[in-house]
């Protein structure tokens, strides 16, 4: 336990979550064991309803898991209280939501620092911090701005920006791009793989291929569990002129 | 037809479909049409009542009393106890018994009863000691002012019956024992009479002058005829300020006299035009000779009686005009909130072929109705109410159920319940038929409001406060009128604080028997229920609007790690910190309400004052907690979903 | 490499074989990396047979001479029938389906199992195709081309889903 390169940053054994009883009982999430090692960029794929939600959910602590166990650091998490998880979230979890899910009323920036504030930062030190990631996005000429005033993929990447504020040890990531364009997604697939290059750690539940493609480790998910599980990395370099209908 | 129709089903399903919002928009509603029915029927109730008490107790037309009065015989003069100078000597002159009958026998009048003999006599009942008017009477009934019995039986020997008023506040009833100046006395009833003026003013003789005298009457001492009996000055009977009323047979009265002509007398007169009683009584106006017959009109009695409701009605009145700004702000908040949630409904009806009149209509329609149903219940409540205010007017018949429900009254209420659903809805209404169809249909949830400087102010601030001061701003016009409500309540209790520390001042003696100082200390308890429940109706239903309204960001605060307690506490927050500014500037308007309504200008003490913003402060907090305990505990992850399956 | 698009690069004007190549290797980006180089020259030449193309020396101060090549009229005509011409290429979907109702019917293999290794094929290609679109600055004629296989492959991915759908389903009545 003490090498903390062996330990994953993120690890569940027999995790179940299910709604409801008898008849309408939903398996949402039934016996998933997942490690996720520091670094790595994993995306969890399957048609809508196959629990992949919930898994983020319960993997961020946002929701508690019927049965099984998730370790988040090294630390059991799922038998944590409120207010624990409320401060687990603050410090070690990044949320990038479908509906971007920014404050209508805050600026970009505001948007930003509001984690940090959460988490008691000085009103300075948030606000510096948040410029600081809004440039990384490349929206620090956007900072100003309302949420209705930026495009889609900008709004999303203020709330990845949001969700780097307090550096996580893990982003988990839901649908990230599901309401994006494809020029926007092609944005926010390129800040993920600065992320993915400046070592965080990543968890993408979609169905959208194209960021599912980004990934180190791709799994799918049917009914709950995990089905089928690819490594991406190491692919398939030289053959993309056919792809276009350029004979080699 | 089919037109109404449509409107008439559209406003049902729309009442059905929220139905705890219509029930609070009832409430509030009719919290204001009550108090307005009660202030309005109260206005005048009096009249019926003392008309029936006086036919059924043979009441007469015109009551004249005479007393006895002490005439100084000697210049000497001693220093009593007190310090004052008195004559040193005075006789007896007796009351003008002669003069009484002689009214008797006047022409116009077509009946009478008495004189009847009537002393002031120190009464104790249980540990109550007063003083109270004992009338001597006719155990068999007389031609003129037979008192009604409310419970028990008439007169015997040996038993008393005491006025009904004066029962209630005594709190005795048949079988009760009391002492009469030392002699034991058994209450046989309880009964109600016309012939005398309303409880703590009831007097016979020349007293009774000051309630009827327009001016002041310098008066005069009669001769002394030789025959008077000297004696101390010093042992005058003083009449008392606030005397009851009993009565026993005439034997046992005159034995309640140390000496025969220390009585005074009454004669109850009909006339044969009763509505000449004021003539009559003017025509005999007071020579202001102390021994001689006052008299008292019909007409007189009831304006006492009347005026002792009316002041009831004055402050029931102002304070309904309090609870209609009440709520005005509640149905505005609930308006606000319900019409921002049919943009969808308007757009659907624009699409379909809907003119902007018929979607207005549709919109107010269900608020008329709301209004029409408040109006009704207001009207039902308050009549049904106004008996608890006139009873001790108990010293009249049928004064339950009495007040009268005038079809002005009825409108009145009605136009103000409609005025207030008006105002706060119709501004909202013709915007919502007004905007385009396209963007009703794409329902874009009300975007919340950026206030930069609060923003910018609560970045300073500990989390809950934070998010709590961002949650009041995002919403300014709910937040201005939660801070209204309080106004209007703090503004409200302030002035009943100020209205009860004024009433100690002026009813400093024995007040638990005095049936005003009780009856309008009752009045202003029930408004001030009235008036805080409906704010803490308010404040717990804006909150839930609140906790409603900004459960996407607070699920997101907490997505992004607000524990529930912080977001609680915001919740709450955004409540408190109108509350407080709300309390702070309804002192001084709850004082120049008051300075408004009377003319003492009798402030509260100071801790009262100092005490309301925290009072308010903590009552705000207590009440918010449970709406902003479940708005922070709502699961977070079901909301972020859903607000994507939008 | 299509004749006709040879061709047309030298609609504009004519041009030396290696400002040929780099015409085309803009419009591809990385694509055109796999390009051989050879393979315009040929391809030149055969159009030269052709008459669709004319060359001439042209003379250089310095180095060797080079041949500048021009449409011929002939070569003029030919591009404007290829604009107008409506061609697309035709996705061979038939094959993979084939296979997969050959190995359920013949029992051979899990039609899942071929579905999932084309996925994962598909998604590697994917992969490299958004890798190389990423790294294209934006608006070049080369992430234009990119995204068009990243779509395709998305549509084809797509599919795959459809049939994942669809075989799980027969075998559940089984």
């Amino acid at each position: 336990m003490s090498d903390t390169a062996d330990t994953p940053v993120l690890r569940t054994r027999g995790l179940r979550k299910q709604y409801g009883k008898g008849e309408v009982l939903v398996r949402a999430v039934a016996g998933v064991d997942l490690d996720v090692a520091s670094g790595e960029t994993v995306a969890v794929m399957g048609p809508s309803g196959c629990g992949k939600s919930t898994l983020l959910h319960v993997l961020g602590g946002l929701d508690r898991p019927s049965e099984g166990e998730v370790w988040l650091d090294g630390r059991r998490i799922d038998r944590l209280g409120e207010k624990a998880l409320a401060r687990m979230r603050r410090e070690a979890v990044g949320f990038v939501f479908q509906g971007f899910h920014l404050m209508d009323e805050l600026t970009a920036v505001e948007n930003v620092e509001l984690s940090a504030l959460l988490a008691g930062n000085s009103p300075r030190a948030a606000r510096r911090r948040a410029t600081e990631l809004l440039e990384r996005v490349g929206l620090a000429d956007r900072a100003g701005f309302l949420p209705a005033a930026l495009s889609g993929g900008q709004r999303q990447r203020v709330a990845i920006a949001r969700a780097l504020c307090n550096e996580p040890r893990v982003v988990l990531a839901d649908e990230p791009t599901g309401n994006l364009d494809s020029a926007a997604t092609l944005d926010v697939l390129r800040l993920f793989e600065s992320l993915h290059e400046a070592g965080h750690t990543l968890v993408i539940v979609t169905h959208d291929d194209r960021i599912a493609a980004t990934a180190d480790r791709l799994i799918s998910m049917r009914d709950g569990a995990f089905v089928d599980e690819t490594r991406l990395a190491g692919g398939t370099s030289g053959k993309l002129g056919a792809l276009a209908g350029l004979e080699g | 037809m089919g037109r109404v129709l449509l409107v008439g089903r559209l406003a049902a399903r729309s009442v059905r479909r929220r139905a705890v919002e219509s029930a609070l928009l009832l409430l509030a509603i009719m919290a204001a049409t009550t108090t307005l029915t009660l202030g309005l029927a109260l206005h005048g109730v009096t009249d019926s009542p003392y008309q029936r008490t006086k036919e059924a107790t043979a009441g007469p037309d015109v009551v004249a009393s005479a007393g006895p009065d002490f005439v100084p015989t000697s210049d000497g003069t001693v220093v009593d106890d007190e310090g004052f100078r008195q004559p040193a000597e005075a006789a007896v002159v007796p009351a003008d018994i002669a003069a009484l009958e002689e009214l008797a026998e006047e022409s116009g009048v077509i009946a009478h009863s008495g004189p009847y003999p009537a002393i002031v006599a120190d009464l104790e009942v249980d540990a109550v000691t007063t003083e109270v008017w004992a009338q001597g009477h006719d155990p068999d009934g007389a031609a003129v002012d037979r008192p009604e019995l409310t419970a028990g039986r008439w007169l015997e020997a040996g038993g008393v019956v005491v006025e009904a008023a004066f029962a209630d506040v005594l709190d005795v009833g048949v079988g009760d024992r009391l002492a009469l100046n030392g002699d034991r006395f058994e209450v046989v009833g309880v009964a109600v009479t016309a012939a005398a003026l309303p409880y703590t003013d009831v007097c016979f003789g020349w007293v009774c002058t000051i309630f009827t005298a327009e001016e002041v009457i310098n008066p005069s001492s009669p001769p002394v005829p030789s025959t008077a009996r000297r004696v101390d000055f010093e042992s005058f009977p003083i009449p008392p300020d606030d005397a009851g009323l009993v009565w026993l047979t005439e034997e046992d009265l005159r034995g309640l006299a140390s000496e025969q002509d220390l009585l005074s007398y009454v004669v109850n007169l009909e006339l044969a035009e009763p509505a000449a009683a004021p003539a009559f009584v003017s025509g005999h106006a007071a020579s202001g000779i102390t021994t001689e017959p006052v008299l008292l009109s019909w007409q007189d009695l009831r304006d006492a009686y009347r005026e002792l409701v009316e002041v009831r009605g004055e402050v029931l009145v102002t304070f309904s005009w309090l609870l209609a700004v009440l709520g005005l702000a509640s149905v505005a908040v609930l308006v606000g909130g319900r019409l921002a949630d049919q943009t969808r409904r308007v757009g659907l009806l624009k699409a379909v072929g809907g003119t902007p009149r018929l979607v207005a209509v549709v919109l107010l329609a269900e608020y008329v109705v709301l209004a029409l149903v408040a109006a009704v219940g207001g009207l039902a409540v308050g009549w049904l109410t106004a008996r608890l205010f006139t009873d001790p007017g108990a010293g009249l018949l049928g004064s339950a159920g009495a007040p009268s429900l005038t079809l002005a009254t009825a409108g009145v209420v009605t136009a103000v319940a409609l005025g207030v659903a008006m105002v706060a809805s119709l501004v909202p209404a013709l915007r919502a038929a007004s905007t385009s169809t396209v963007e009703a249909l794409a329902d874009k949830a009300r975007p919340p409001r950026r206030t930069p400087w609060l923003i910018a102010l609560a970045a300073r601030l500990p989390a809950p406060l934070l998010l709590g001061l961002r949650t009041a701003a995002r919403r300014p016009r709910r937040m201005v009128l939660s801070t209204l409500s309080i106004v209007v309540t703090v503004s409200g209790i302030v002035t009943l604080l100020a209205a009860r520390n004024e009433i100690a001042r002026e009813w400093e003696g024995p007040s638990q028997l005095d049936p005003d100082a009780a009856q309008v200390d009752r009045l202003l308890l029930v408004i001030a229920v009235m008036l805080i429940a409906l704010a803490a109706l308010n404040a717990v239903f804006v909150t839930w609007t609140t906790a409603l309204d900004a459960r996407h960001s607070t699920a997101l605060a907490r997505a992004l790690g607000a524990t529930p307690r912080a977001v609680s506490t915001a919740l709450s927050a955004a409540q408190v910190l109108p509350a407080l500014a709300g309390a702070v500037l309804a002192i001084p308007g709850g004082l120049a309400l008051w300075s408004a309504l009377s003319d003492e200008a009798a402030n509260p003490p100071l801790w009262q004052l100092l005490a309301v913003p925290p009072a308010t402060v903590l009552v705000v907090a207590v009440l918010t907690l449970i709406p902003a305990r479940l708005g922070g505990r709502r699961p977070t992850a079901e909301i972020l979903q859903a607000e994507l399956a939008r | 490499m299509q004749q006709e698009v040879v061709l047309a690069m030298l609609a504009k004007e004519p041009a030396y074989g290696y400002a040929l190549r780099a015409r085309l290797s803009a419009a591809l980006g990385p694509l055109g990396d796999a390009m051989n180089a050879g393979q315009i020259y040929v391809t030149l030449t055969r159009l030269e047979k052709a008459g669709l193309v004319a060359s001439e020396e042209a003379t250089s101060t310095e180095g060797p001479a080079r041949k500048v090549y021009g449409l011929t009229s002939a070569g003029q005509e030919r591009v404007g029938a290829w604009l107008a011409e409506v061609s697309w290429p035709r996705p061979d979907l038939a094959e993979f389906h084939l296979k997969l109702v050959a190995a359920a019917a013949a029992g051979l293999a899990d039609p899942l199992a071929i579905v999932d290794q084309q996925r994962r094929e598909l998604l590697r290609r994917l992969r490299d195709a958004q890798r190389a679109a990423m790294a294209e600055p934006d608006r070049s004629d080369a992430a234009l081309l990119l995204e068009g296989i990243v779509l395709r492959l998305q549509a084809d991915l797509r599919w795959l889903e459809a049939c994942e759908r669809n075989w799980t389903e027969r075998r559940g009545n089984l």
